[in-house]
Formats: structure tokens, C-alpha cells, sequence
């Protein structure tokens, strides 16, 4: 056989592997999210018996015991806490890095060590300080430690990447002018960094809003979102479920592609612009 | 220069903020659960002898060490499928696919889900794999199989289907990133000097993603190896592995032996990132 052929049949074999996987991927939260619209009568599996919002309806009218509205409030607030916490301290770890202090190549395997601890043991470790400390924990206090911790390392390495990236000789040309460090870095550094700063701030809000085990272990009594989700799993699945799930995934995705038009527009007025 | 000046007082304190919240949340905890695992005596209290007691208790159980055996056995399929298909993926994505806009739309399609939430995604398999779910139905009206099958969900099978689902990013993602970074001049010398293509990628492709698919595999291996969400939603209990040990000893109030448990989670995953770290150096990646 020829090399071209067998090199377009590999392509076809792991074109194949990759629309199959995409397909499997993809095909479970499809089926979640047309479940979510089933009938009064349907139930957590096909046949759907009619198509409704009545599970929206629900969740909107639900009171107490399977209110998800509270939860989803102290999520969203949580995961704005992080999201500008996690901006603030990327940016200035990130800086400093710059600024080689002695001993940053242990700073950076202490903040990477965030990424690689898993929640689960980050989230009792937790537990037990607040406990040797005689500290209720709560959503928004122990719980808000915990998510920053979590999200910090993603932040920190994007900002790190974005500083490594622009050209020095903007800040330098700055700095030749007259114009002092801070002003320097408001004026010059921090229009450049802007995009990866909306990075961050993203990746601090949807790790927090997401994260279930380390908020297991730290959020007291009153939980967030996916601690009501997996409470409500245990009690029973119902339709209010995908409902809450097609929810938050659509709103990740509006976000992601609001961003996204954002980045683009920003890219094609820049190219634009006369340099 | 820069707008912070080279070893300067300013570096150090911008810089301690998010190392003592670092230390603080992260360090001080895991180092607390080292702690608490030696913690002796009949009562949980901080002024008990320390003692390796727990340990011994903990492991002189023969099922407890088959849990132990089976995560690792466990982890290491879904790091052997996640890898080899995440590099069939990535490299069909930077290499095989030729129109930029077919990449960016299949690559979106890859990584999108990745910024949903996993536990959302977890559940999702839950209808996708019942006795009336889209895959039994799927296989039913392609005549593969007659009656649906009830092994899907609940099963083993179940909770590696979905794994694989979820982490296959992983795997794929550096080596993704290590593709790209090839020069294609490499590959055109190659092609020049008559290698063929089987030759090419031995020789030249899959040496320079070997960082990649070191990293993807440590990512794959700590996360399924603290897993414990999958098993519990799309295992329905039915099964347990050592994130779900933890979990049931700390409902229990076992602060002790869900302190073992971590330890040992830890030493396993320690001497995981360790025996990468001879494999590739990562610090080499960035440059």
C-alpha cells in the first residue's frame, strides 16, 4: 500500500475515534437536557410523556425542604467572592514572580501544590484546623478559604503566562519616559494583561461554583448549589435535577461564549487599530 | 527593567499574600492530617501518645487493602483508555484535520463540556445508561442487542464509561500543547531523507510528546484516584473506592481512620507524580 492511502486511513480510522468519542461525550447531558423538559408524568427516564416546563416551574415554585433557590444564591455569591480574590492574588503573585525574590522557585511548587492536592483531602485537612480551632465553618467563611486555595493555582498560572508573554519593551519604553513603576503598570501592563485578568476571573468563578468536595467538608450547615444537588440525588432523582443541571450548564456556556465574542471583538479591534 | 524592580522588597510582599493563603489552606491542613492519623489512645484528642497504632488497625484488614488494589487497578484502565485515546484525539485534531475552522469547531466541541460541572456531568449518565436510557434505546434500534441491558448503570462499567468521559481532556490536553510546539520543519527533514511515515512518528513524534502524555497520565491518575463523586452518582453506592473510604469513615466519625486513608491516598499519589518526575522533567515544558 502506498503511504498517502495509509496515511488518509489513519486519518479516517481516528477521525472516527474522535467524532465517536465527541458523540459519547456529548450524548449524556443531551439526554439530561431533553429529559428536563419531559411531561408532568415523565419521569428520570424515557418515554418523556408529553414536553413541558413543568420541572422549571418547579424549581422556580419549590419552597423549603427541596428549595434550590438559596443554595444556587450562596453558590453564585461564593463564586464571586473567589472569582475577585483569585484576580487580586494571581496577579500580584504573578508580578512578583517577575520580580525573582529569593526563593520563588519554592513559591511556585507551593502554589502548584493547590492544583495537584485533591479536594477531598484539602477539604478535610481543613476541617480538622477549623475544628482544633474551635471555628463553625460556614459557606462564606471556611468554605470561601478552601474554593481560593482551589482556584488561585489556575489563576496564578494564567497570569503567569499572559506576563511572559507581552513585550518588555512596552514597559521599558514607559519607564524610559519618566513614568513612575505604578504608573507604568496601570497604564502599560495592565491594559496588556487585561484579557488574561477576565481569564482568571473565570476560572475563579466556574472552579468555585463547581466545586462540591472541599465545600462537603467546610460549608457548615447552610450548603452551596452542588451540595443541594447531591443531597436531592441521595433523597431521589427527579426531573427538578436535569432541570438544575441543563440550568447551570447553560449558563457556563452563555459565559463562556460571552467571553469568548468578547476576546474576538477585542482581537479584531486591535488588528484594526493602526500600530 | 520592568515595573518591578529585579530582588526587591516589593517582589517578597506582593508575593506573601497568596503564599500564606496557600500555606494556610492547603499546606497546614494536609500536614494535619498526618497528624491526626498518628493520634493514639481511646479518645480523639490531640494530647494522646502518637502512635502508628491506626495504620496497623487499618491495614492488618485484608479487605481494606483489596479497596486499595482495586483503586489502583481501576485508575490504571482508565489511564490506559483515556491515553490512548487521547492522543488518537489530539492528534487527529493538530495534525489529521486540515481546515483551521473544522479544528477550532471540533476542538470547542472537545473542550466546552470541560467547563460544566462534573457532578452535573456525573448525573448525566444517569439517564444515559438506565434500563430506558438513550444508549440501551440506541443499541436497541440498531438491532445490536434485543433487550437493554441492566449491567450499564450501577456497575463498574458504568462508572468507567463515565470516567473515561470525563477525563479524557486530561490526557489529551498536553499532548495536545506538545504537538503543536513541533516544528514542522522536523517533520519534512524526516519525510526528505526518505523516513517512512510509521518511522517519522516513532522516531520523532511520539519522543517529543513523551512529556505530554506523562503529564495527561499524572493528571488522569490523581484525579481518578480521588474520585469519588462518579462512584457514588453513576455507581449508586453499590461500590467503593478509596475517596469513598474516606467519605464513609468522616460521616462515621472516624477522624482517625479517615486521616489513614488520606495518608495513604497521599502516598500513593506522591509516589505517582514522583515516578513521572524520572520519566520527564516538567520544569523543561515551559522552555
Amino acid at each position: 500500500m502506498h503511504w498517502k492511502t495509509r496515511s488518509r486511513l489513519t486519518g479516517w480510522l481516528l477521525g472516527t475515534v474522535t467524532i465517536g468519542f465527541l458523540l459519547f461525550q456529548w450524548a449524556p447531558m443531551f439526554t439530561m437536557f431533553t429529559l428536563s423538559f419531559s411531561g408532568e408524568n415523565g419521569g428520570t427516564t424515557f418515554p418523556m410523556n408529553g414536553v413541558s416546563l413543568h420541572w422549571y416551574r418547579n424549581l422556580w415554585e419549590a419552597d423549603l425542604f427541596d428549595d434550590f433557590k438559596p443554595p444556587m444564591l450562596r453558590s453564585f455569591l461564593l463564586a464571586l467572592a473567589c472569582s475577585a480574590t483569585t484576580v487580586v492574588l494571581s496577579v500580584c503573585a504573578a508580578q512578583a514572580m517577575r520580580g525573582r525574590f529569593r526563593g520563588n522557585g519554592l513559591y511556585f511548587y507551593l502554589l502548584l501544590l493547590g492544583l495537584m492536592a485533591p479536594g477531598i483531602l484539602v477539604g478535610f485537612g481543613f476541617a480538622i484546623l477549623t475544628r482544633l480551632l474551635g471555628i463553625e465553618g460556614a459557606w462564606n467563611t471556611t468554605a470561601y478559604v478552601v474554593h481560593v486555595s482551589w482556584a488561585l493555582p489556575f489563576g496564578f498560572l494564567t497570569m503567569l503566562a499572559v506576563f511572559n508573554r507581552f513585550d518588555p519593551k512596552l514597559e521599558e519604553a514607559a519607564l524610559t519616559l519618566g513614568a513612575t513603576r505604578l504608573t507604568a503598570f496601570r497604564r502599560i501592563t495592565w491594559p496588556l494583561i487585561l484579557p488574561g485578568v477576565i481569564g482568571t476571573a473565570l476560572f475563579g468563578f466556574s472552579l468555585s461554583y463547581d466545586e462540591y468536595a472541599r465545600t462537603l467538608f467546610t460549608s457548615g450547615s447552610d450548603g452551596t448549589l452542588p451540595l443541594a444537588v447531591m443531597a436531592q440525588l441521595d433523597r431521589q432523582l427527579t426531573p427538578e435535577l436535569y432541570a438544575i443541571g441543563t440550568a447551570t450548564t447553560a449558563m457556563s456556556l452563555i459565559v463562556i461564549s460571552l467571553c469568548a465574542i468578547g476576546f474576538w471583538l477585542r482581537a479584531r479591534a486591535l488588528r484594526g487599530s493602526p500600530t | 527593567m520592568s515595573t518591578i524592580r529585579l530582588r526587591s522588597p516589593a517582589a517578597f510582599w506582593l508575593a506573601l499574600p497568596a503564599g500564606l493563603w496557600m500555606a494556610l489552606a492547603v499546606v497546614l491542613p494536609v500536614l494535619l492530617i498526618v497528624w491526626v492519623s498518628l493520634w493514639g489512645g481511646t479518645s480523639v484528642s490531640p494530647n494522646n501518645p502518637i502512635t502508628f497504632d491506626n495504620y496497623q488497625r487499618f491495614l492488618s484488614n485484608q479487605n481494606y487493602l483489596w479497596l486499595i488494589g482495586d483503586t489502583l487497578v481501576q485508575t490504571a484502565m482508565i489511564m490506559a483508555i483515556t491515553g490512548v485515546l487521547g492522543y488518537c484525539i489530539a492528534y487527529f485534531l493538530t495534525v489529521k484535520v486540515a481546515s483551521p475552522g473544522w479544528r477550532v469547531a471540533l476542538f470547542l466541541a472537545f473542550v466546552i463540556p470541560f467547563w460544566t460541572s462534573t457532578l452535573i456531568r456525573a448525573i448525566a449518565f444517569v439517564p444515559f445508561l438506565g434500563v430506558n436510557g438513550l444508549l440501551n434505546q440506541a443499541l436497541m434500534a440498531i438491532g445490536l442487542i434485543e433487550r437493554p441491558i441492566q449491567a450499564f448503570l450501577y456497575s463498574r462499567l458504568g462508572i468507567s464509561m463515565a470516567q473515561v468521559s470525563l477525563y479524557t481532556l486530561l490526557a489529551s490536553g498536553p499532548v495536545v500543547y506538545m504537538l503543536n510546539s513541533i516544528p514542522p520543519a522536523l517533520r519534512e527533514a524526516a519525510m526528505t531523507l526518505k523516513a517512512p511515515p510509521i518511522i517519522v512518528f516513532w522516531r520523532i513524534i511520539l519522543p517529543l510528546t513523551l512529556p505530554g502524555i506523562v503529564i495527561g497520565q499524572v493528571l488522569v491518575f490523581l484525579n481518578v484516584l480521588a474520585d469519588f463523586i462518579t462512584v457514588t452518582t453513576v455507581g449508586g453506592n453499590k461500590l467503593a473506592f478509596l475517596g469513598n473510604l474516606i467519605l464513609l469513615f468522616y460521616e462515621g466519625s472516624q477522624i482517625r481512620a479517615t486521616a489513614v486513608v488520606s495518608v495513604l491516598l497521599m502516598l500513593l499519589m506522591l509516589a505517582g507524580v514522583t515516578l513521572a518526575l524520572r520519566v520527564v522533567d516538567i520544569r523543561k515544558i515551559g522552555g
